[in-house]
């Protein structure tokens, strides 16, 4: 991302619809500006967090093509340098970051924003039964969506992993960083996993911008999630044959501030199509099925 | 076993002697869960009279075998441990995910891993990042594995000690997978110099969807390009075992493309993606 701080709006005389004074909207728009006689580029604009917008001043983040993109280097160009590629008078402390237009071209072309839908809760909660739901009716909205199990993702990239706290924690991270690119790429991935350390789920939304990381609880009580024992391993962790059992003996940590929570209304369980609804309503309130 | 633009059953549904419901699909893929709490992915397929005959899968969705349930059987036989529900059976129908098929129709192209492969500084980047526009230009979903950005985020815990640079590729090479499974054109570039860990990343993609791309630029030219620098250190000692330098680069022996330049003439980078754009449309990738 590039920032630009100085005295005036850029933009203006470029995009008159932009105007003046502070953008209201924190959120990215993108506008491309005629660099004096050079080729488009493309300028994104969003409020800075950490700077006092008074209303002679606005930030713009500027984004260069690049498929490289992930590098934290920046560097300063000079107001002179800045005036020749906006052909303003006056800019100063200018420091460039470089970021990719290419994620923005995958969204226009698939009409949704990547971001990682992360369903957490005890074995037999039915989080793959709510991934599969989910997957099912996001695609029949023309929607891409990849879901990562835990399961499945064990038999290949995480297949060197066991069950060991480091191991864990290890197969945590990697889901993390794989729902990382699969959510640059545009996808709506799906990460369904027990996940039941804070930290490691906690992690994992921080390798992701604001808001790309939606957190859904499967809050069934520990009974419901046992009677149903889908694969009968509470069966074989009573007995003794599993030890560190998430729910017998290795403690689920609920989060305390996740996105959306799935629970139990009384006696009765929503059935995965309506949870899959709650979630794709969620969806669509904050903007991911749409580019 | 992938279901061809099949919807799958919405609900549960029961199978009883042997029927499925009358609405039933021929093809999909489902995940049964016989009686006894055995859980299988099968593959259904109708025939005129609504009999089902069922095929389960592996994991990795090819037919363990053909199977049966319930009064189907495929040579006189009855094998399928489903064949225990007897008669009546009260089977939950758990539909499966959506396939890579589905996505592949949703996308109108088909996933693969175009792996780029070469010296430091033959132009994999360059390459991958034209051929990544151009793709997106068509309409296509394109997403570039680099190996330096990996490095920055997966693989950051791996160091360039020989075994975790086979660890970096064999990572690299899942999820590609990953990607092309989600019908994405996966396009991966790294130095990657050993041939045996490139043969593993291809053992593990289906037959055809491994594509790889030989960057076939001589050192030399390598070298007086240097973008990165690395060269000169190299050179210098200050890097130790730099691939072609002090480390071998093993070019390939079979690979899809070879890109290389033409009496002493380097073709653009684009001129090259066009090439393996070719590749990609003469092999069907570029449709559904």
């Amino acid at each position: 991302m590039v920032a630009l701080q100085g005295t005036r709006p850029f933009v203006s005389g470029y995009r008159p619809e932009f105007g003046y004074g502070p953008l209201q909207s924190s959120k990215l728009v993108f506008a491309r500006f005629s660099v004096g006689n050079n080729a488009v580029k493309n300028l994104g604009l969003c409020r800075g967090g950490d700077v006092r917008l008074r209303s002679s001043r606005i930030i713009i983040k500027a984004m260069e093509e690049s498929a490289t993109f992930l590098t934290k280097d920046c560097s300063v160009i000079s107001g002179k340098d800045l005036q020749m590629m906006l052909g303003n008078e006056k800019s100063t402390n200018i420091v460039w970051h470089k970021s990719s237009v290419d994620k923005i071209d995958r969204q226009e072309l698939l009409q949704q924003k990547g971001c990682v839908i992360w369903i957490t809760g005890l074995s037999g909660s039915g989080k793959s039964t709510l991934a599969c739901a989910l997957s099912r009716c996001l695609h029949s909205r023309g929607k891409l969506t990849y879901i990562l199990d835990g399961d499945n993702v064990r038999h290949g990239l995480n297949r060197d992993l066991g069950f060991k706290a480091e191991d864990r924690a290890e197969n945590i991270r990697r889901i993390g960083e794989v729902a990382k690119l699969f959510a640059d790429a545009g996808v709506i991935c799906i990460a369904s996993l027990i996940s039941p350390y804070r930290k490691d789920r906690d992690g994992c939304r921080a390798l992701l911008p604001d808001g790309d990381f939606i957190e859904v609880f499967m809050d069934m009580p520990l009974q419901v999630c046992e009677a149903r024992d889908p694969k009968g391993l509470y069966k074989f962790a009573r007995a003794g044959k599993i030890k560190g059992f998430t729910g017998i003996d290795d403690p689920y940590e609920p989060p305390l501030n996740c996105e959306i929570v799935l629970k139990q209304k009384g006696d009765n369980c929503a059935s995965p199509c309506n949870m899959a609804e709650t979630v794709i309503r969620y969806l669509e309130e904050k903007g991911y099925l749409r580019a | 076993m992938n279901a061809v633009g099949i919807k799958p059953l919405p609900g549960f549904a029961t199978l009883r002697d042997g029927y499925l419901p009358g609405n039933a699909k021929a093809r999909s893929v489902l995940r049964i869960t016989a009686a006894d709490g055995l859980q299988q992915a099968v593959r259904v397929d109708v025939n005129g009279n609504g009999k089902a005959k069922l095929d389960t899968l592996k994991p990795n969705g090819s037919p363990l075998g053909s199977i049966l349930a319930n009064g189907f059987t495929s040579n006189g036989k009855n094998q399928s441990p489903l064949s225990r529900i007897g008669n009546s059976t009260n089977i939950k129908w758990h539909e499966c995910s959506i396939d890579k098929i589905d996505r592949q129709n949703l996308l109108n192209q088909k996933g693969c891993v175009i792996w780029i492969t070469g010296l430091s500084g033959s132009g994999k980047s360059t390459v991958a990042c034209h051929l990544s526009k151009i793709l997106t230009q068509m309409g296509k979903l394109t997403y570039i594995l680099d190996g330096d950005n990996l490095r920055h985020g997966l693989n950051s815990d791996l160091s360039f000690k020989a075994e975790d640079r086979a660890e970096n590729i064999r990572r690299v090479g899942e999820v590609a997978k990953l990607f092309s499974d989600a019908g994405v054109i996966c396009i991966a570039c790294l130095i990657s110099p050993y041939r045996r860990d490139r043969e593993a990343c291809r053992k593990i993609l289906p037959n055809g969807d491994f594509i790889e791309v030989f960057m076939d630029v001589p050192l030399g030219v390598c070298e007086s390009r240097d973008p990165k620098g690395l060269y000169k250190l190299a050179r210098a000692g200050k890097i130790k075992g730099f691939t072609g330098i002090d480390d071998p680069y093993e070019p390939p022996v079979n690979c899809e493309i070879t890109l290389k330049c033409d009496n002493g003439i380097y073709a653009s980078p684009s001129a090259m993606a066009e090439k393996v754009i070719c590749y990609l449309e003469y092999n069907g990738y570029l449709q559904a």
